[in-house]
């Protein structure tokens, strides 16, 4: 297999962990904005589509497979997201009785299973290396369907991109997919940044407890006497 | 033997402290890799393929409404009215307090978003007239839990989509049960205040009763667009939702102004002319009425031949001058103006906000608190549907090893019938509930007791029902319940307080899941009354 695709997603990382040194705020803000702008475009498009059903009886044919790919590329762009700010829920049951030693060591493994879920999802050529019979994973599938290049079922590329570049009219599959990898990829780097993180003291701990965490803590103690 | 591999991997990392997602995909993976031959090509392709689960997407949108709903100004409202509907019954204000939990779980989907909403305010209003602070606590982190039983319910979204029944059939099954889980929050109440001599409100009048429901009315209509919509079969679930999200949106931006640009901006000035603002207030209604109008109509007609879309814009735009024109004739009498002056003296009021709103219009959709308000919806949805993408991942693992189906001959086998069946479901869910967050636990479980409910010929939607009534009290009930840690983190009381708190009113809610679990009535009445019997292949 090519080992190319894993060079680019290694370059990426790079970029980003360069970018993020120069300009961490900009870059946080623009991840944030990145993930609103995906829920935004899924919320017009349905919008749009009911008032344009319901209202003038006609449509575009492409808006259900829109919106389902671009649930998915939120879903995949905030799994990383949610680890990078604690979003995760998990229990902590156990991480809150023992002592602190001990809760750190479980939240480095934590981090680790994190970054084991990314790496083996994404190729699992090294775990097939290590003799256990085992193939495939993101990158496997993307490299396939980039050699293959069919398209989308319904998204198409608009009619002045097709003449000006000479496309083909439907969106190729490998372009919608290539959030796969990348997600996976970005999704070990934030673990990976977690892991030191803890290690380092900086940070305590991978996951939040339940899922009000930042509400309650805005409202701690309003009607305390 | 391989299962029990299996689920004690799930158990392990699940305690360590691998966050819920994390654990049920590494778990499947691992599993995949170590005890079968498929490609992890098909795994990473399934966890893109979550989005493909149409139904799933219903739940950003319905995150997102409750979000713009959960800004201050709408629980406020609700409680008002919840006070001036029920406030001056003895306990009045603590039952006021359920009936605001009940109108508010309608427009959120979210328990402990409904108990910061409601009780930051409500427990407050009580104390201050003299109930005792654990009372007030204890029902808030109780009523809390209505939040996923009334519709629309993104648990219930989770289950619909798990087991592939209809959402609409569930979120009304959710109806009558969650009526009486409020009703008998509200008796218990009444029977304490009326033992402990708990004050009453002074009763305000209908015309109270009125303005309130003027007030709250913009936010409660939500429900009628989202039952409205997919039961007049206009709506499916998901355009539903699009439709709350973008009318909530709205509302709270441009209508209520609780946030944004236009917070503070009055509809009315305090300098407009008495005569102006009568007829601002007669073509206020004219309008409501007509954009309600063109809304139930088109539910109700739709589909039909004989009833065009012009048909009824003209009806309502008729109907609608004539609403105005009277209003304004009724409060214009005292004025000594005429009623075409009020009319139009009305104008320049709707030209100044509708120019404002204009205006505004770019810097109030895309600014700062609106941005932040999407976000945190954002940020819920990512935090679910991580969960819940991974779970999909590993009931699959488990249907792959026909783990569902040996267990269900295992339960028949030992001589379950539905009784016993549905008891043991209850204790399952009620100890997993402990553990998990329900949508998690949902998909986790659903596909397991699903095909054992089917073959003991339990209703899907009764089941369903049961499930959710289950996680209702899995939030209240110690060591880990979200409501109250909730409610113990607002109002600052230790978390025991709050348990003792809690305790009298989560006894109610243990008989309302025995009569919910026993009279499937109950919950299958409703839905199949008015849309057939769910048939499961």
């Amino acid at each position: 297999m090519a080992l190319w695709p894993h060079l680019y997603l290694c370059i990426f990382i790079l970029i980003l962990w360069i970018l993020e040194r120069l300009f961490p705020k900009a870059m946080n803000k623009a991840e944030e904005n990145l993930l609103v702008l995906v829920i935004f475009s899924i919320m017009a498009v349905s919008f749009g589509q009911v008032i344009a059903r319901y209202g003038f009886n006609t449509g575009w044919d492409a808006a259900l497979e829109f919106n389902t790919i671009a649930f998915s590329w939120l879903i995949l762009l905030g799994m990383s997201y949610g680890i990078k700010t604690n979003l995760h829920l998990g229990v902590d049951i156990v991480l809150n009785a023992v002592p602190k030693g001990i809760a750190k060591t479980l939240s480095l493994i934590g981090a680790a299973g994190a970054m084991l879920y990314g790496l083996i999802l994404l190729d699992s050529t090294w775990l097939a290396l290590l003799g256990i019979d085992v193939n495939g994973g993101a990158i496997a599938y993307w490299s396939k369907m980039f050699k293959i290049g069919i398209g989308t079922e319904e998204l198409r590329y608009p009619i002045f991109m097709q003449d000006m570049f000479d496309l083909r009219p439907r969106v190729q599959r490998w372009l919608v997919l290539v959030i796969l990898p990348i997600s996976l990829a970005l999704l070990t780097y934030r673990s990976l940044q977690a892991f030191i993180d803890i290690a380092r003291g900086k940070r305590a701990r991978l996951i939040s407890g339940h899922e009000a965490e930042d509400l309650v803590k805005e409202n701690q103690n309003v009607l305390k006497d | 033997m391989h299962s029990i591999i299996l689920f004690s991997m799930v158990l392990t990392l699940l305690f360590i402290g691998l966050p819920v997602g994390i654990t049920l995909g590494l778990s499947s993976i691992l599993f995949i890799t170590f005890f079968s031959h498929d490609s992890l090509s098909s795994v990473a392709i399934s966890l893109f393929g979550v989005g493909n689960h149409y139904t799933l997407l219903a739940i950003p949108f319905f995150i997102i409404a409750s979000s713009y709903m959960s800004t201050g100004g709408v629980a406020k409202r609700l409680i008002n009215f919840a006070i001036a509907s029920v406030g001056h019954f003895r306990g009045g204000l603590a039952m006021a307090s359920v009936l605001a939990c009940m109108m508010f779980a309608a427009l959120s989907g979210s328990s402990p978003a409904t108990v910061v909403a409601i009780g930051t305010i409500a427990i407050a209003g009580m104390t201050q007239v003299g109930y005792s602070k654990e009372f007030a606590a204890g029902i808030i982190a109780n009523a809390g839990t209505l939040g996923i039983l009334i519709p629309p319910s993104i648990v219930m979204v989770v289950y619909a989509a798990s087991v592939d029944v209809s959402v609409g059939r569930m979120f009304l099954a959710g109806v009558i049960p969650g009526l009486m889980a409020g009703g008998m929050l509200m008796l218990a109440i009444y029977v304490v205040a009326r033992i402990k001599k708990l004050p009453a409100e002074e009763w305000k009048g209908f015309g109270n009763l009125v303005r309130g429901g003027k007030e709250a009315g913009w936010g409660l209509f939500l429900i009628v667009i989202i039952m409205g919509g997919i039961y007049g079969g206009v709506f499916t679930p998901t355009e539903a939702a699009v439709v709350a999200a973008v009318y909530s949106m709205f509302i709270a931006l441009f209508v209520y102004r609780d946030m944004g640009p236009l917070q503070g901006q009055t509809w009315v000035n305090e300098d407009d002319a008495p005569h102006a603002r009568v007829g601002f207030n007669g073509l206020v209604y004219g309008v409501s009425f007509f954009l309600i109008w063109e809304i139930m109509t088109f539910f109700i007609w739709a589909e039909s031949e004989t009833m065009t879309g012009g048909d009824r814009a003209t009806w309502g735009a008729i109907l609608s001058i004539a609403l105005s024109i009277f209003y304004v004739y009724k409060r214009s009498s005292k004025l000594e103006e005429s009623i075409l002056t009020c009319l139009m003296a009305g104008f320049p009021i709707w030209g100044r906000n509708l120019s404002l709103m204009t205006r505004k219009f770019f810097p109030t959709m895309f600014g700062n608190e609106s941005r932040k308000v999407m976000l945190e919806g954002t940020k819920t949805t990512i935090m679910l549907m991580f969960i819940i993408a991974n779970a999909l991942l590993f009931a699959h693992t488990l249907s792959a090893e026909r783990i569902p189906q040996a267990i269900t001959e295992w339960m028949l086998d030992a001589g379950f019938n539905w009784f016993t069946f549905l008891i043991a479901v209850n204790v399952l869910l009620l100890i997993g509930g402990q553990f998990m967050e329900p949508s998690g636990l949902l998909v986790i479980v659903a596909p397991v007791v699903f095909p054992i409910a089917m073959q003991l010929g339990v209703d899907p939607i009764h089941l369903g029902i049961i499930m959710v009534v289950n996680m209702e009290i899995g939030m209240i009930t110690p060591p880990i319940g979200l409501n109250l840690f909730v409610t113990s983190g607002i109002t600052g009381m230790s978390l025991a307080r709050v348990v003792k708190a809690a305790m009298p009113f989560v006894a109610v809610l243990m008989v309302f899941l025995i009569l919910v679990t026993y009279i499937p009535a109950l919950s299958t009445a409703l839905p199949y009354s008015i849309m057939g019997p769910e048939i499961i292949q």
